[in-house]
């Protein structure tokens, strides 16, 4: 009987080990089931990096993000669909909710199809201008591919793109040129700090509508590298939301297909490493920082009156409560994670990791310095002095960049002013001899007062005489 | 035998026509002119399609930049696709691009004022690049080239008003705490003079008591008719003044009571049996 029992608990451990490792959980929504086969390398991709694909139509009844409050599925790709929407259960209300809830979302828009209006509305709240003909198509007389789109110029051929700027790590780079068929070119907006383009039209492309302005274009939504074809956007809480203005660009057929560029060279695309890193940033597998230990402490030599107990950690690790202009000693541990492991982060080259020592505002903001690393760590310290103020500190990590997950750790500690017995001593303070002295000389000449008026004789007869 | 030959000649002229057909425009002027003129005064100015002007063209405030030209497939007016007016800002490679307004016979022009221009090229520091692009589909050579330089000359009165700049996450300038001024005492020199100044007031009170007939005859006596009262008082007296030491340099409170109040009644009891002593001398009329 006894091991029936451990039998079964074994096979429900299992059961349970099983299902919490498996958190990759990708959706695939697209109209028609047949299509997916067009894009059947880039599931397999998918599935050899260990996600587990479903794929459901937007209007199937029983398909919602949500099971029991929780998502049911961690990363969701959106395929093009003919309908005006994607049905009532993904509406724009429901993939903001996803993504507050750390989903990641890859849509993927084709020029063959009008956008449906929920879509442009959803991305219109994330500050991302689809033109607004439905019909819009990008188009590059310049850098197109000549060996499939000789006459209509809607392929466009580019090269793999650069870092957006200076001190920023460029995770979407390949070798040799990308084909972006028949893509439909966003626009964003400038305020936002979370948008970010991945790939840009080049200077020479511009968006057109190809049913009305098949002559000649008068008026255009936007040109050259103001085109976004591949937009980024990462919410506050690292949930990630890509728009690929080509859904072709995924298809087998691009994968490996040979392009001629307008100069005559020959090649084949990049297409598929390119949708590699693609689909790896947007559903957490590169560009994911995690953070490990944050470790403070009293950088200076103890005062004479504590006492050391113990031996081992003979450190105050991370107390609660410092004395002004103290000498602090902070540190804090990240990783990246790339693809399946930890490796030690290292910020691009320009870039550096900031420490924050504020109240209300930062009295310090210095830069954090690689010191050490581990096997897939690296440690980053800083010292500084507190300031002359007394008060509830916080020490802050605020590390935001594009591309990379938000790190923000926020340390509080009391820094409390000087005590009674920690001011310098009186004799310490040049300025007080003269008064020092002057109590000596009180002292003693009261010492000597007491003999004098105790052991003295009368006085001589001379002075006497005068009283 | 003559129509195979018409055959052949007909297909060669038609395939050289279609490998040599390439996009360029004809008669293109530029103009820069203000509304009310009319075209007379500014500067007027043709562009080639080889060659980019060598003139440096300057766009005042309330002018108008006004390119015409004819845009030509191999050797016929035609009009293209795309006919833009690209200006290019050398330094952060921003570009904004403007359509010409052609017709079917490949005529037209576009027209640009400091209006249309975007923020960041109007306070552009170095002239702006401006080029022709003219391109369509099909398998035609495009071409885009670089056409003249644009200076901006901005309204000094009326200056562009600066977008607010956006939130970008960046690394942010770094800031070091300015701590208060530390107190610091005066000179040393100065303490040293006050402090040996102060010192030496204390024999110059002795000699003043001696002056005034101060001494200690009768110690002696004193210790003679009472050692144990005399020696226990001075001893106490000098004790409370190291107790007192001991609590400015390293005691507490705590720690200095209990031994005051020791030397306290030390002090209290023997010098009621020295008092009695000096009593008795002064009953005997020494004092």
């Amino acid at each position: 009987m006894r091991w029936l029992v451990a039998s079964f608990l074994l096979a429900l451990l299992s059961v349970v080990h099983a299902r919490s490792f498996n958190s990759s959980r990708l959706l695939v929504v697209t109209e028609e089931i047949t299509e997916k086969d067009k894009y059947s390398t880039f599931w397999g991709d998918l599935e050899s990096r260990g996600f587990s694909l479903s794929f459901a139509s937007p209007k199937s009844p029983d398909l919602s993000l949500f099971k029991h409050g929780a998502l049911a599925y961690d990363h969701l790709l959106l395929l093009p669909s003919k309908s005006k929407g994607l049905g009532p259960n993904l509406t724009p209300n429901m993939l903001v909710n996803y993504i507050n809830a750390n989903g990641n979302i890859l849509l993927a828009l084709s020029a063959d199809q009008p956008t449906p209006s929920a879509i442009s509305s959803l991305l219109l709240e994330l500050d991302i201008f689809l033109p607004p003909d439905r019909n819009a198509l990008v188009v590059d007389h310049f850098n197109f591919d000549k060996a499939s789109a000789a006459e209509k110029h809607d392929v466009l051929l580019l090269t793999s793109p650069k870092p957006l700027r200076n001190g920023l790590r460029n995770y979407f780079e390949v070798d040799g040129s990308i084909a972006v068929p028949r893509a439909v070119g966003q626009v964003l907006g400038n305020a936002s700090p979370l948008l970010a383009p991945i790939l840009r039209a080049p200077s020479t492309a511009y968006s057109y509508n190809p049913k009305d302005e098949a002559e000649a274009v008068e008026e255009l939504f936007a040109t050259g590298s103001q085109l976004s074809l591949i937009s980024a956007f990462q919410a506050r809480n690292s949930a990630r939301f890509t728009v690929l203005g080509s859904a072709e660009m995924l298809e087998n057929k691009w994968f490996d297909a040979k392009v001629k560029s307008q100069s005559g060279v020959e090649g084949a695309t990049a297409n598929r490493a390119f949708a590699e890193k693609l689909s790896a940033w947007t559903f957490q597998e590169l560009g994911v920082l995690k953070v490990g230990r944050v470790e403070h402490y009293l950088n200076e030599d103890l005062p004479k009156g504590t006492a050391n107990s113990s031996e081992v950690g003979f450190l105050d690790l991370n107390p609660k409560i410092y004395r002004i202009k103290n000498d602090v000693h902070f540190s804090i541990e990240i990783s990246e994670y790339v693809f399946t492991h930890l490796v030690p982060f290292t910020p691009p080259p320009t870039d550096e990791l900031q420490l924050e020592f504020s109240m209300l505002s930062p009295f310090h903001r210095i830069p954090l310095v690689p010191t050490s690393q581990t096997a897939n760590s690296t440690v980053f310290t800083a010292t500084l002095t507190l300031p002359d103020q007394h008060g509830i500190f916080n020490f802050i990590v605020n590390y935001k960049r594009p591309f990379m997950t938000n790190i923000y750790e926020k340390r509080t500690v009391t820094v409390r002013h000087f005590a009674h017995d920690e001011w310098p001593r009186s004799f310490a303070i040049s300025a007080a001899w003269p008064w020092i002295a002057g109590i000596g000389v009180v002292v003693a000449g009261w010492v000597a007062f007491v003999a004098v008026w105790l052991w003295s004789a009368p006085a001589e007869d001379g002075l006497r005489k005068r009283n | 035998m003559r129509l195979p030959y018409t055959l052949a000649v007909a297909a060669l002229s038609f395939s050289s026509a279609c490998l040599a057909a390439s996009w360029s425009f004809d008669d293109a002027t530029l103009t820069v002119s203000s509304k009310g003129s009319g075209g007379d005064g500014g500067v007027k100015e043709k562009l080639s399609p080889n060659s980019p002007s060598s003139k440096a063209i300057t766009l005042p405030a309330v002018d108008t930049l006004k390119i015409v030209l004819t845009a030509t497939e191999g050797s016929t007016g035609k009009r293209p696709h795309q006919a833009f007016l690209t200006l290019h800002e050398p330094t952060t490679g921003l570009e904004e691009s403007f359509p010409f307004s052609l017709k079917e016979n490949g005529n037209g022009k576009v027209e640009v004022t400091q209006k249309d221009l975007p923020y960041q090229l109007l306070t552009s520091k170095s002239p702006l690049k401006a080029s022709l692009v003219l391109a369509s589909f099909g398998s035609s050579t495009p071409y885009a080239s670089h056409a003249f330089d644009l200076t901006l000359q901005l309204d000094t009165t009326a200056p562009p008003t600066a977008p607010t700049a956006p939130e970008r996450y960046t690394s942010k300038p770094v800031i070091n705490h300015i701590f208060k001024v530390q107190e610091t005492s005066g000179p040393r020199v100065i303490s040293f003079f006050f402090t040996i100044a102060v010192l030496a007031m204390l024999p110059v009170l002795f000699g003043a008591w001696a002056l005034l007939g101060a001494n200690v005859d009768h110690l002696g006596k004193a210790f003679g008719s009472a050692p144990i009262a005399h020696g226990l008082f001075l001893g106490s007296v000098l004790a409370m003044e190291g107790v007192f030491f001991m609590y400015y340099t390293s005691w507490n409170l705590f720690q200095m009571l209990p031994v005051a109040g020791v030397v306290g009644t030390v002090a209290y009891i023997s010098g009621s049996r020295a008092l009695t002593e000096v009593q008795e001398r002064r009953m005997a009329g020494e004092r």
